[in-house]
């Protein structure tokens, strides 16, 4: 926290908290051995259900009321560290609850509505209206009967419930009463001739009765016993006093007592003004593990001066952390913040990976890489919620689909809801239930067509197409990778040019009934120096060098949805395959993420089927295959490597020169009709020449063209 | 030998342990949650000073189903109440050993009673290293404890295993 926030109340206190060593010092330069005792000032220990509880009553109960609320807080003499004052959930309990060996102190909370109000508060004044019930609590009596009102406490406190922040500032109030003057050094109840007999009468008191009482040790009359306060100071006998000891559990681990004797000293001399000037044995209980008092220690002191308690000023602000007069404050996120709680479990979870089982993978490249799916149906689904397992973070969705009533089951971000609700884009629905499921992540969605070669635009969709056409080309630009999963092989034509156009990652997998093709296009980045391993008995594609999704065929993409019975347009799958291509897809980017040359990764391929014996280079997780075809017939998959196409439809260079110089225009001209690509390219020169090549895949795959028809 | 033990093996003998911290006046105690078992677990909290700062551990000692033994888990908070990661968790316990080690051993996991992210000491291994220890203990949550806890700074005196042999003494002559 700012720590000039309370800058001006420090002086206030400062100018307090020079008094009280004025004091001190004017006693010690008149008489040079005097000693004056000191206390330690109680630290403040907050458990973590102190605040979920807070948050809990805040959101719950007080809503906006800012009402002060009594509290309990606990210190233990057991084997204690610091000089600590703890709270924890039970704090807001009826009635005090305190762990085993611990004492009840009494406190309240001022939970601020804005952190103006906290800032603004009066905060001389608040101790000083603490201070004034405490000493009421001690003349009237309640202090006699119930001690754990000495252990005086309050917290000042604004509670940041969308950040998670706690801004706290505890204070102990104490009357700033004259010095005590020690008059023999501290002595431990080990060393004492009789700590015995003490020992013997404390022990008869109930733990909690041990917080403040008075032992009388009287050994010429042969009496040692235990009283309470109430008891001893209630009938004040000043002859019996003398051989009063004022003992206390005492939750400090130093050589001075707990500031909790200031208290207890000024209730005596409140309640018994002739003990001033007179010397009074305090002593101060201190357990330790054993549950033995040895280290217990006798403070002789005198105090010389009466205190006029009607004027007095009070003390008690804790300091924070660097030691100055300022409030602290709690960052709960990660335990309170249920984002928080999730995203760190991802974390996790991954990085459990890392060190048990990868300790080269890099998480930070998955987690910053933006992600761009063209499609939100099966496949965009499915490789979303991979992305997500990988712990990526930047997750953007294109589709210009509804959700409709048989996609929930397939579709596995939507929901029967979402089609009975009738108006869900897919797009934008997918990218809220990927908040859903992960809040930390960076989503969005956009409800879009893709222009497609072949598909002319009418006028009256010119614009409308243009600000599609441009959203696109922008959020390409703003990604890392771009995921084509759309249904249809001609609307993989534009992303696939504008991914090869601006340099980046292009995945692409396409579905057939029970068939799944999932592939990298080659790279168009630059590639430095030739780090190609070759390796005999392997062909090896430079990363720069291999095809896409396009490169295998010598058509350009047509209208494919035009002359095709129902189920070869779409939906006719087997529910698997797309989860399959979605989770080959998401691995093989993950791999190649992961491979020092990225996409500029070489794929190899074995020249002739007897040598598919032979170990194939191997990235961070394995090989890094061009295309992985698969069937789910004879559960088999192939990793067939292919070469750029020099005439491709798509990512050829002379179609990526027109898309430089002639822009939208050029774009325009292809959706028209897309035989100006085939022109363009010189492949419809190509086609008449031969077209058996065409063939060449199906042979193996017959999949060339049911492979895009899907339900993506 | 097995030593792994059954669910109602371990509710004896965490009282059983109970017992002995109470006879030693020490702070150990035994939360029950609700009726849904396993739903019991041992809870002691120290103070542990780093870097001169304070630093509250709460150690649980669970039974995990799965595994079939007692598991460690533990939470440690700074005294403004915020958690320490499991980076910062490892620092405080043993900054000498090497990363890989820590991750081998000290995990995050959900606690099986409280559900929520605890640190745990990995439990895989538990059931061999309990069963390696020398002569069989009547009670395997003591020796549990005195075996991994030592790791995070939870040190039982000796008595705990004095009072255990004169039980056990008790009981044979029974």
């Amino acid at each position: 926290l700012d720590c000039h926030l309370f800058s001006h109340c420090l002086f206030i206190f400062c100018t307090v908290w020079a008094c009280l060593c004025i004091t001190a010092q004017q006693i010690s330069k008149a008489m040079s051995d005097i000693k004056i005792l000191q206390f330690a000032p109680f630290e403040s220990f907050v458990s973590p259900t102190f605040w979920h509880k807070l948050a809990e009553l805040k959101l719950d109960y007080d809503r906006l009321s800012d009402t002060k609320r009594s509290i309990y807080g606990y210190y233990t003499n057991r084997k204690a560290s610091g000089c600590l004052l703890e709270v924890d959930y039970s704090a807001y309990n009826s009635e005090a609850q305190t762990p085993k060996f611990s004492h009840a102190a009494n406190g309240s909370i001022y939970n601020k509505n804005t952190i103006e109000e906290f800032k603004a508060l009066d905060k001389t004044s608040l101790l000083a209206d603490e201070g004034k019930q405490l000493l009421d609590d001690m003349r009237n009596g309640r202090a006699l009967n119930d001690a754990s009102l000495l252990t005086r406490f309050f917290v000042l406190s604004f509670a940041d419930l969308k950040c998670h922040s706690y801004y706290y500032w505890f204070a102990f109030p104490c009357p700033l009463t004259p010095a005590l003057e020690l008059l023999t050094s501290p002595t431990k109840l080990k060393e004492m001739p009789n700590s015995g007999t003490y020992v013997e009468a404390i022990c008869v008191l109930p733990a909690h009765a041990q917080n403040f009482f008075i032992l009388h040790v009287n050994e010429q009359a042969k009496v040692c016993e235990a009283l309470s306060l109430s008891d001893a100071l209630g009938k004040f006998d000043e002859q019996q006093a003398q051989h009063y000891i004022y003992c206390f559990a005492d939750p400090s681990e130093y050589e001075n007592p707990a500031w909790l004797m200031r208290n207890y000293v000024a209730l005596l001399f409140q309640k018994c003004p002739t003990l001033i000037g007179k010397s009074l044995k305090f002593l101060g209980l201190r357990y330790d593990q054993q549950m033995q008092l040895d280290n217990s220690l006798m403070w002789q002191v005198r105090q010389s001066e009466a205190c006029n308690y009607e004027q007095v000023q009070f003390v008690g602000w804790e300091a924070n952390r660097n030691g100055k007069m300022g409030p602290r404050m709690a960052n709960m996120r990660d335990s309170m913040d249920p984002a928080k709680l999730a995203e760190n479990s991802i974390n996790l979870n991954l990085k459990l990976m890392k060190w048990r089982l990868v300790p080269d993978l890099n998480l930070d490249i998955l987690a910053n890489t933006k992600c761009l799916l063209f499609g939100a149906g099966t496949l965009g689904c499915a490789v979303a919620r991979n992305l997500l397992s990988w712990g990526f973070k930047h997750i953007t969705l294109m589709d210009s689909g509804k959700v409709g009533y048989s996609n929930p089951v397939r579709q596995s971000l939507y929901t029967h809801s979402d089609a009975v609700a009738g108006n869900c884009m897919k797009a934008t629905t997918a990218a809220a239930r990927l908040l859903e499921i992960n809040p930390s992540a960076v989503t969005k969605g956009y409800v879009l067509e893709i222009p497609m070669p072949g598909h002319t635009v009418g006028e009256a969709l010119r614009a409308q197409t243009e600000q599609h056409l441009q959203r696109i080309e922008e959020e390409v630009l703003a990604h890392d990778v771009i995921f084509l999963l759309t249904d249809s092989r001609e609307s993989r034509w534009l992303p696939t040019l504008l991914g090869a156009a601006n340099q980046k990652i292009v995945m692409n997998a396409a579905l057939g009934f029970d068939s799944y093709l999932v592939m990298r296009h080659g790279s168009t980045r630059q590639l430095i120096g030739d780090c190609n391993r070759n390796v005999e008995g392997l062909k090896c594609i430079s990363g720069q060098q291999l095809g896409c999704y396009f490169c295998n065929d010598v058509t350009a993409p047509g209208n494919s949805l035009k002359d095709r019975t129902l189920d070869q347009q779409c939906t006719v799958t087997r529910p698997g395959v797309s989860n399959i291509a979605a989770s080959y897809a998401v691995e093989l980017l993950v791999a190649l993420l992961q491979h020092p040359q990225r996409e500029l990764a070489p794929a190899y391929y074995a020249n002739t089927r007897q040598q598919t014996e032979v170990q194939q280079p191997e990235g961070l997780l394995g090989i890094l295959p061009h295309s992985i075809r698969g069937m789910l017939c004879n559960y088999e998959n192939i990793l067939p490597a292919t070469q750029k196409f020099a005439q491709c439809i798509a990512c050829s260079e002379r179609v990526l020169a027109a898309y430089r110089s002639e822009g939208h225009e050029f774009l325009f001209k292809t959706f028209e009709t897309a035989k100006y690509l085939e022109d363009l390219t010189g492949i419809s020169e190509f086609k008449r020449l031969n077209s058996e090549i065409i063939d060449f895949d199906d042979n193996e795959f017959d999949m060339s063209d049911n492979e895009d028809d899907d339900d993506n | 030998m097995s030593d792994s033990m059954t669910w109602l093996e371990f509710l004896s003998q965490a009282k059983g342990f109970l017992a002995i911290s109470s006879k030693l006046n020490d702070s150990w105690q035994l939360i029950e949650k609700d009726k849904h078992e396993p739903n019991t677990f041992l809870k002691y909290a120290q103070k542990v000073k780093y870097k001169d700062e304070l630093i509250n551990v709460e150690y649980h000692i669970v039974y995990s189903i799965s595994y079939q033994v007692p598991m460690l888990y533990l939470q440690a908070h700074r005294s403004d109440g915020g958690l320490l990661d499991i980076e910062a968790t490892w620092n405080l316990f043993m900054p000498e050993m090497p990363r890989s080690d820590l991750y081998q051993m000290l995990t995050q996991m959900e606690h099986p009673v409280l559900f929520r992210p605890f640190m745990t000491l990995h439990p895989c291994r538990t059931c061999e290293i309990l069963s390696q220890f020398g002569k069989q203990s009547t009670n395997l949550i003591l020796t549990f404890i005195s075996i991994y806890g030592p790791y995070v700074k939870l040190e039982l005196s000796n008595s705990y295993g004095l009072i255990n042999e004169e039980n056990e003494k008790y009981e044979m002559k029974m």
